[in-house]
């Protein structure tokens, strides 16, 4: 023991001070990978570029609405032209790729270094339970997720609102700011669960990412070929709902569907956009896909965390 | 009062029984928990503290049903486990006062005790520094700290010495000893190492293939029956064990120059009779002591298949 301490009586001693109550022990859990996310440069690096369609839209559309001033113009076509609800259903599409780096960096692996350093007999030997633990860790990797996935939104939300309101971004689509706060929390929502699904099969994080990245690409290549198909060949409903059949699908299916549009591409006249995009998925097949895949992770974790390894 | 009563507990990993219909009551204090490898000393820990589920039997610990009221036990409990175990990416002090707020402690208080129980046990100099980056003995030091901070009414230690130099050895058991004692802290111990268990504690519970098999105060266990001492003469002198022997004494052991003799009559003549006998045997004595068992023939004749003398305490 030392004996030169600043601390001046080093004799054990009991503690009495205050203790909060059991009830939301999980929320000491999410709290402190909210913390540690926070430090990690990863995530505001991968958090800020998570938004660089809004970033270069509001340039954009800065640029456009500055020279057509300047050449005296009174309304500019091309910022007439624009569906301004669509504009966040592509920011949360082209975030995807980020908030899976996020993901990786903040939330793969949470679990499988708590196994990996035997964390779960620290966690579950205080009053905490199992389903505090795993609540914690979900909530601390959804709540970044979702302000990664929000943030930028609403900054650009704002911009247009306060910039553009003589071109309808907000007469046209009045709901978005609350339609924002859903859409955001799909991509959060699962991807926490995907975190800790296959983070606790593993007792390495690196190889619970390769999984998720692995899970993550493979969905994308399946669903890419199932959008070629069904702009190309057919206008079937299986083929559309199964471009939708990914990690990062799934979250734009659910946004399109509680933004009330089908999508659209900016360069493209309205009359032709259903040939190259994709509608919106059918609500039951989206709905069933999101929620049943996020159970399913949910209770593969709660099934593999335990503090002890019991054999036979 | 007792710190823990287990009735009939039995605990089954599949097909093997961990813990065969143990019952024990385990009184306040420093407390061994003995028995060889694989004897269920670990499985009972983790039954206390609601890490596996019984087959059969139950019990309580601090008043609170095993079966019903894990959180409200392991709110009073800090754990030490036998392997090494830390939230990756924390420094020292981070890590303790998170175990700390784990438990229920105000984020302030949590650090604050942190930096009190990093004192305490040793680690105030690196406390800032990654846990990842400790040595083996820093490591068993902050296990020590995280299981303390909530002030615990009960300490379950598991191989608290594991993989510790002789000088890391001593300052654990100092630091067991110190908490254990006088502190208002109730330790179980659980060890194969018996002389850490000497050491530290008052009382031990000897376990073996599930079942108790020995149980009490070390020294009662240690004692001999006849209250027998052990004469220490400057040589190996015949006559001393003779002339004790006659005049009533039984000799009952001799190795070299060493005698363990039963005196006759009360328990204070003893040094007087065997005076008495060195004189007449013109031996001289260099050392007189109550003779004991060792802990370890404790150990040994309860874990025997065939002991060669009762021990108490042991389940049917």
């Amino acid at each position: 023991m030392s004996v030169i301490s600043p601390i001046a009586d080093l004799t054990y001693r009991g503690y009495d001070g205050p203790m909060n109550t059991a009830d939301h022990r999980w929320w000491a859990i999410a709290k402190m990978m909210m913390r540690q996310a926070i430090k990690k440069k990863g995530f505001w690096i991968c958090g800020v570029l998570s938004g660089w369609y809004y970033m270069v839209m509001m340039v954009v559309f800065y640029f456009v609405d500055v020279l057509s001033a300047n050449a005296g113009a009174i309304h500019n076509q091309f910022l007439s032209n624009i569906n301004w609800k669509d504009q966040f259903t592509t920011g949360i599409s082209t975030a995807q790729l980020f908030l899976l780096f996020v993901a990786m960096v903040i939330g793969i692996g949470t679990i499988a270094n708590d196994n990996r350093a035997n964390a779960l007999l620290v966690y579950l030997s205080k009053p905490c339970t199992k389903l505090d633990y795993l609540i914690g860790k979900w909530v601390g990797i959804f709540i970044p997720l979702y302000c990664v996935a929000l943030v930028p939104g609403l900054i650009f939300w704002a911009y247009i609102a306060m910039s553009f309101r003589e071109y309808g971004s907000v007469s046209s689509a009045p709901w978005v700011p609350l339609q924002l706060l859903v859409i955001s929390a799909f991509p959060a929502f699962l991807m926490a669960s995907l975190c800790v699904g296959i983070s606790s099969l593993f007792n390495q994080g690196r190889n619970a990412g390769f999984m998720l990245f692995g899970a993550y690409f493979v969905s994308n290549i399946f669903t890419k070929m199932m959008g070629g198909i069904y702009l190309l060949v057919s206008d079937s409903r299986i083929i559309k709902d199964l471009f939708y059949a990914s990690v990062d699908g799934l979250s734009i299916g659910m946004a399109k569907l509680a933004m009330f549009t089908d999508g659209s591409t900016m360069m493209v006249q309205r009359s032709q956009q259903a040939a190259v995009t994709v509608g919106r998925p059918d609500a039951w097949f989206a709905i069933l896909a999101f929620f049943g895949i996020s159970a399913l992770s949910a209770w593969v974790a709660w099934t593999r965390i335990r503090p002890v390894e019991v054999v036979g | 009062m007792n710190v823990a009563e287990i009735r009939g507990l039995t605990v089954q990993y599949g097909a093997f029984t961990a813990l065969n219909g143990l019952t024990v009551d385990i009184p306040e204090g420093c407390i061994g928990l003995l028995g060889p490898n694989g004897a269920g000393k670990t499985t009972l820990l983790k039954t206390i503290l609601g890490f596996v589920n019984p087959a059969a039997g139950g019990g309580k610990v601090l008043g609170f049903d095993i079966a019903t009221q894990g959180r409200q036990i392991r709110q009073q409990i800090g754990l030490m486990p036998e392997q090494d175990c830390h939230i990756p990416g924390m420094t020292a002090v981070m890590f303790v006062a998170y175990a700390g707020e784990l438990a229920g402690m105000p984020k302030e208080h949590a650090l604050r005790r942190a930096h009190e129980v990093l004192e305490y046990c040793g680690l105030g100099e690196a406390r800032y520094r990654n846990v990842e980056t400790y040595s083996t003995g820093m490591k068993q030091r902050i296990k020590f700290a995280q299981a303390l901070v909530h002030g615990p009414k009960l300490l379950l230690l598991d191989e608290p010495t594991n993989g510790l130099d002789p000088r890391g050895r001593e300052e654990m058991l100092d630091l067991v000893q110190s908490v254990s004692h006088g502190k208002g802290v109730n330790v179980i111990v659980c060890s194969h190492l018996l002389p850490d268990i000497e050491r530290t504690c008052d009382e031990v519970v000897l376990v073996m293939n599930g079942k108790l098999r020995a149980h009490g105060l070390i020294k009662d266990l240690k004692k001999i029956e006849g209250h027998p001492f052990d004469v220490e003469l400057r040589e190996p002198n015949a006559a001393f064990a003779e002339i004790a022997a006659n005049k009533g004494g039984t000799v009952l052991d001799v190795r070299s120059h060493t005698y363990r003799i039963i005196a006759p009559g009360i328990r204070e003549d003893a040094a007087r009779f065997l005076l008495a006998c060195a004189k007449d045997a013109d031996a001289q004595i260099r050392g007189l002591v109550a003779a004991e068992r060792s802990l370890e023939d404790v150990f040994l004749n309860a874990i025997s298949t065939k002991p060669t003398f009762d021990i108490p305490g042991a389940q049917a």
